[in-house]
């Protein structure tokens, strides 16, 4: 029997990920969430499921490592990675933008410094139009540059808009919507077809 | 800061001892079974000039190659593909030269970055063969014969998949929907990562509803004669029709050697479209993470160079097939020479040192000289 190892992004979409996987029959997400083991095969010994960092999901399903992975667009967008992504999931929904503060001062020079985990989505987007960035790259509470004056705008995902607003940054764009993805490894979706069109057809119908 | 003389530039390696011999014995075979079917051995320079490459490969291919300037200011490259070498000699060097050409390689290529963050390499050996001057069905076969035999003989006869497609499927569609370079191409990478989600809203404002449906779903599907069947239901233009019959007169030949199981029939494999113009193969091997080898029909190359004949072929990556042998832990099988006890030759006489040795090696023996009792 085939067993497929699948890799889910740890965090934001964690939750969401176990509850869709557990409607779907295959894993009991208390087990998931109760214990701290990073792996934990489902009970048919069909699944096997890794817990990563969201931007190493598409690491390890590059590699081979794990055959699939569950994972937000955004994450995918960033990495570039070489995947297949049958299926969108219609879990995490949320926004890439670009949000600067109510009153944004221009800074006079024509260029913007970017304050982002997005390095890659910053850049190209950016570069689309021409506009020459300073990319500042951080790992989180993005939100604080531009209050503080590292940067201009900041390129960060946004759910609910919340902690935007909490200090005092607005919407300027939205650069591209995210929800979870099932990515899936180039040589796993050949070599292991009948178990990936299995699970991609269980979670479809959900 | 000196940097330590132990470093090694990214993506490069030594390869000794059993992993050497190894990668050896594949190419070895490899080659022989080229050599079984009548294809003749060709070796293409290392360095070259990179307008070759960009000819051969595409701009946005040839872009990662290592390029250096020539002592007259002409840009170079390590080669980073055989094949454009290749193409070129057949247009001038080979070109009086009887049709089908049948030519092999097996030589290291080279390029600043690979496709995926899984590939590291950045030197790698490609193992190959092109078919030049045919075009039809049984040629393709040809070369999927010489492929399905090369991987048998590094005895992975059961665990791998030859996943088949045609371009013209593709193009068929992207034509028929009217789109520009940057649509196709944008069509392009959404099918080729079988984004179905994406592809159906991209598809919304030049298609019915229905049809961004069925063809989304298309990408999805993969498999055996059926999967012809499928996609007729959706694809109704002229030229896609055509090449699924293409691949449908291949499949019959597939079938009737009673080889169908080991191949699939992929439509959404159009990774490079600018290069292929007809088949296009991809191999995967159970233990890899990524396909072992690719290839395909290639009809326009050689034109590039001055004589439009059709081509098709195919690559093997040794480094991948040597990982998986080695992960494996099975060596291969075809290994000529067993592993052998080397004879100790040693004697304080140079003369009747050497004299022994070359008399053992002339028997086939395996000498190691031992220096303890030369004087120094």
């Amino acid at each position: 029997m085939t067993q497929l190892t699948i890799a889910i992004a740890k965090g934001r979409l964690q939750k969401e990920s176990l509850e869709l996987l557990a409607n779907a029959g295959l894993c009991d997400p208390r087990e998931a969430l109760s214990s701290r083991r990073l792996a934990i095969e489902d009970e048919s010994g069909c699944f096997r499921f890794i817990f990563v960092k969201p931007m190493d999901v598409p690491v390890y399903v590059e590699h081979g490592i794990a055959d699939c992975g569950v994972v937000g667009r955004d994450v995918l967008l960033e990495s570039g990675a070489d995947l297949l992504q049958p299926l969108a999931l219609g879990i995490g929904r949320c926004r890439i933008v670009v949000a600067a503060l109510v009153e944004m001062p221009g800074n006079g020079h024509g260029m913007l410094r970017v304050a982002t985990k997005y390095p890659h989505i910053a850049a190209r987007h950016f570069g689309a139009r021409g506009q020459p960035v300073e990319v500042i790259e951080l790992s989180g509470s993005v939100e604080l540059a531009p209050v503080l004056g590292l940067a201009d705008c900041i390129v960060d995902l946004v759910e609910t808009g919340r902690t935007l607003r909490d200090n005092g940054l607005r919407i300027i764009e939205v650069i591209a919507e995210s929800t979870g993805r099932l990515v899936v490894n180039r040589a796993s979706y050949q070599l292991k077809a009948k178990a990936v069109e299995t699970l991609t057809a269980v979670l479809d119908a959900k | 800061m000196t940097e330590p003389l132990s470093k090694i530039p990214s993506g490069l390696r030594y390869y000794w001892g059993q992993e050497a011999s190894l990668r050896r014995a594949i190419e070895e075979a490899a080659m022989s079974v080229f050599d079984g079917w009548s294809y003749e051995e060709i070796t293409t320079p290392t360095i070259d000039y990179y307008s070759l490459f960009e000819r051969g490969m595409g701009a946005s291919e040839a872009e990662r190659a290592f390029r250096f300037t020539d002592a007259d200011g002409r840009l170079l490259a390590m080669r980073p593909d055989v094949t454009s070498g290749i193409a070129r000699a057949a247009a001038t060097l080979f070109a009086k030269r009887n049709r089908p050409l049948r030519l092999c390689y097996a030589a290291p290529v080279f390029r600043l970055k690979g496709q995926s963050h899984a590939e590291w390499r950045r030197e790698s050996v490609q193992i190959g063969c092109e078919l030049v001057g045919q075009n039809s069905p049984a040629a393709d076969m040809e070369v999927l014969a010489i492929a399905t035999e090369a991987l048998g003989r590094l005895s992975l006869d059961r665990d791998y998949v030859i996943t088949l497609n045609d371009v013209e499927v593709f193009n068929g569609v992207a034509e028929s929907l009217g789109f520009d370079s940057d649509s196709r191409d944008q069509l392009r990478q959404l099918v080729d990562g079988r984004n179905s989600a994406d592809l159906e809203q991209f598809l919304t404002s030049c298609a019915s509803r229905e049809e961004c449906r069925a063809f989304s779903q298309l990408v999805r599907l993969s498999g055996k004669h059926e999967t012809l069947d499928q996609a007729r239901r959706v694809i109704t233009n002229a030229r896609s029709r055509a090449a699924l019959d293409r691949l449908e007169s291949l499949w019959g030949i597939i079938e009737s050697l009673d080889v169908s199981d080991c191949f699939e029939i992929d439509l959404a494999d159009v990774s490079r479209l600018d290069y292929y113009t007809g088949l296009t193969f991809k191999i995967y091997v159970e233990g890899a993470g990524a396909g072992v080898g690719s290839g395909g029909r290639y009809d326009n190359l050689i034109a590039n160079f001055g004589k439009a004949e059709p081509a098709v072929g195919f690559m093997l990556d040794l480094d991948a097939l040597a990982g998986l042998l080695l992960s494996r832990n099975e060596g291969l099988t075809v290994t000529a020479q067993p592993e052998r006890q080397a004879h100790n030759v040693m004697n304080n006489d140079e003369t009747a040192l050497f004299r022994e040795a070359i008399e053992r090696r002339t028997q086939g023996e395996r000498v190691a000289i031992n220096f303890s009792q030369v004087m120094p």
